[in-house]
């Protein structure tokens, strides 16, 4: 059923679009979240309390993460890519009080970071934990055992606090590729998405598809144009962020709306 | 090529060469190489994506099959003491090679971190555990206690051949064998004991788990020798439980990989797949390794004409000579990982796969060809030997 909705919700706008005629609304739809494929822009499971709370008219999100949350090598903590989701999601729910949390350090752990939800989600009533994990296993070789229990339990937290809960994973970069066995720690992310059924932003994926299409490349990007590359990356991945939320908010809707 | 391929018909004793089982190793051996390159599109198409096991355990068996044939010969002719001195010797061996590619290894990253200019946005991505910390990391890896990844499988092949050397004295009691092994086995996992790495964790194949798949090959391996035709007899009932257990994870381990997760795929589904552990050998994987083999031992006939055909002769050659070609393998895959860092488009793909290929076959056959040119020597001296010592000169040409 879904997926039967899905594809009209995609087909029937597309038909009207073209027999309405409206040049460059293609281009405009090849635009979304920087050309990224749309498979990976869906959320694949429901996001309840988001939903509810993008009713209610406050959300509260708490984004948890190494290094990349905090958005270095961008212009300045408001590209890094937390701050722009909160600003796209403002946009698109006109009314709603978004408040979003940024925690992180440079070589966290999915255990850390585990820790730091827990002290979050008792800190102030949350929403949604974006949780963004899995990379410093990845390029460490950390035990993927471990890794695999800390996002059990870390996503197990949220479930208990009944928030709503979404994971990103590592980074695509083709030196990491080379020299890590990225593989087994993206499925063990893959996994643990699933198995609580919550939505996994494929940062990874993403990435990967913008340097392919050439659309964003920072390990090719000239020095020179490495900030601006920065915040374009930051750009991209913020509204792909937002377009997976909004596809989990938008599966959270009660089937008989 | 064909001359190259040792088929060891007509030497008597045991029977002649199970070419399954090279021609095996050596397809294990390519797809080891393959998935030691993510990027590499041919990884799409390797077992791991049908089955809930890869060439890891394929490797890891027949290689216990191989130990338990060779040594348990040994064993046989010049007992325990001289096996496992060989066995020492042979880990010696694969601890050089692995050092060799610890620092190729460390090289390569070294080199590609340097080439990465400082990007702020890698920070997270601290590749460069030995820049940290050099001696150290140099002292844990001699220690074995620091594996960089995809320089797990010769540490594991290590320790199970050291433990291979006190279990030798059983290798002639192949139940009781596989008895101990499995209990071994069930109390590891039940105690999730690992070995220990330098920065936490356990090892990424622990070797007290799979230690299990490589004394059921051992044991396999030594019932061969014995003359035993087939350790576990064919039964249509077996064989269509092991299809079914390989079908069922067909379809989990495919329905899974599919771009998006099935929404019809129940959440179960998920939490038992997260528990199939690789590291300490989950039972489904080693349900799945041994399923597959038997399948394929019973399906394929010992004599089976193509094993000696042109398309099967550069994997048979492979597998004859395991252990250059593994290590040339995950050197080239170092090499190939280069490569597809600089480019990924399809021209690059058939190269790095098109000369990786070529190149393992390649040191399989000189390998092959300078095994045959000393074996004749060796020969020669055998039959000079003959007059004076004939039965120990008969032993020699048996062990050949």
């Amino acid at each position: 059923m879904n997926r039967l909705r899905r594809a009209l919700a995609v087909v029937l706008p597309a038909l009207a679009l073209a027999a309405a005629g409206v040049a460059g609304a293609r281009a405009e739809d090849a635009g979304r979240a920087c050309g990224a494929p749309p498979e990976l822009l869906e959320a694949g499971a429901p996001l309840p309390a988001t939903a509810r709370a993008v009713s209610g008219g406050s959300l509260r999100i708490v984004v948890v993460g190494s290094a990349s949350v905090l958005g270095p090598g961008t212009s300045g903590p408001a590209a890094a890519w937390p701050a722009r989701l909160e600003r796209l999601l403002s946009d698109k729910y006109p009314g709603l009080k978004v408040e979003t949390v940024v925690r992180g350090a440079p070589g966290l752990t999915a255990s850390d970071g585990g820790d730091m939800i827990r002290e979050e989600l008792k800190r102030a009533p949350t929403h949604l934990v974006i949780w963004q994990t899995g990379a410093v296993e990845t390029a460490r070789n950390l035990d993927l055992d471990e890794l695999a229990a800390a996002l059990d339990a870390g996503l197990g937290q949220v479930d208990a606090a009944g928030a709503d809960a979404a994971l990103v994973d590592p980074q695509f970069s083709r030196v990491l590729r080379a020299n890590a066995n990225v593989e087994p720690y993206l499925e063990a992310m893959r996994l643990a998405a699933a198995a609580h059924n919550a939505p996994l932003v494929r940062r990874y994926d993403l990435m990967h598809a913008w340097a392919e299409a050439e659309k964003v490349d920072l390990e090719r990007a000239p020095r020179s144009k490495r900030v601006a590359a920065t915040d374009r990356l930051n750009d991209c991945l913020a509204q792909a962020v937002a377009a997976v939320l909004a596809s989990g908010v938008e599966e959270a809707k009660p089937q008989t709306q | 090529m064909f001359g190259l391929v040792r088929s060891g018909q007509g030497r008597g004793g045991g029977g002649s060469r199970d070419l399954r089982a090279d021609f095996f190793r050596g397809v294990a051996l390519w797809f080891i190489f393959i998935n030691h390159m993510p990027g590499n599109w041919l990884g799409d198409y390797t077992i791991r994506n049908y089955a809930f096991c890869d060439a890891t355990e394929a490797f890891v068996l027949l290689a216990g099959y191989g130990a338990g044939l060779a040594y348990g010969a040994m064993l046989d002719r010049q007992g325990w003491l001289f096996a496992s001195a060989a066995v020492l010797r042979r880990v010696g061996t694969l601890y050089i090679a692995h050092m060799f590619l610890f620092v190729v290894f460390t090289a390569q990253v070294g080199y590609s971190v340097a080439a990465l200019d400082n990007m702020a946005y890698l920070d997270e991505l601290a590749l460069d555990a030995f820049g940290e910390q050099p001696y150290r990391a140099l002292l844990e890896a001699l220690l074995l206690r620091f594996q960089p990844a995809f320089l797990d499988i010769l540490p594991l092949y290590i320790v199970l051949l050291l433990m291979l050397m006190p279990a030798l004295a059983l290798l002639n009691r192949p139940r009781l064998l596989i008895t101990a092994s499995l209990a071994i086995y069930v109390a590891v996992r039940l105690a999730d004991v690992n070995l220990p790495t330098w920065r936490g964790g356990g090892w990424f194949f622990n070797p007290l788990a799979w230690q299990a798949l490589f004394f059921i090959g051992c044991a396999l391996g030594s019932s061969r020798r014995a003359g035993d035709p087939a350790p576990i007899p064919r039964s249509r009932a077996l064989m269509a439980a092991c299809a079914a257990l390989l079908a069922m994870g067909a379809v989990l381990v495919v329905a899974w990989q599919r771009p998006e997760p099935l929404p019809y795929l129940p959440d179960w589904v998920a939490s038992f797949l997260s528990g199939v552990d690789k590291a300490g050998l989950h039972p489904v994987r080693l349900l799945s390794i041994l399923a597959l083999a038997y399948l394929l031992g019973h399906w394929i006939d010992r004599d089976a004409a193509w094993l000696r055909g042109a398309a099967a002769a550069p994997f048979v050659l492979m597998g004859q000579h395991g252990l250059p070609v593994f290590c040339a393998g995950i050197f080239l895959s170092f090499v190939g990982r280069v490569a597809l860092e600089q480019s990924e488009g399809w021209p690059m793909q058939a190269a790095v796969n098109l000369a990786g290929l070529l190149a393992m076959v390649a040191i399989a056959a000189v390998g092959a060809w300078y095994r045959q040119r000393s074996g004749e020597g060796g020969r020669k001296r055998a039959v000079a030997e003959r007059t004076a010592l004939p039965a120990a000169a008969a032993n020699r040409t048996m062990a050949e």
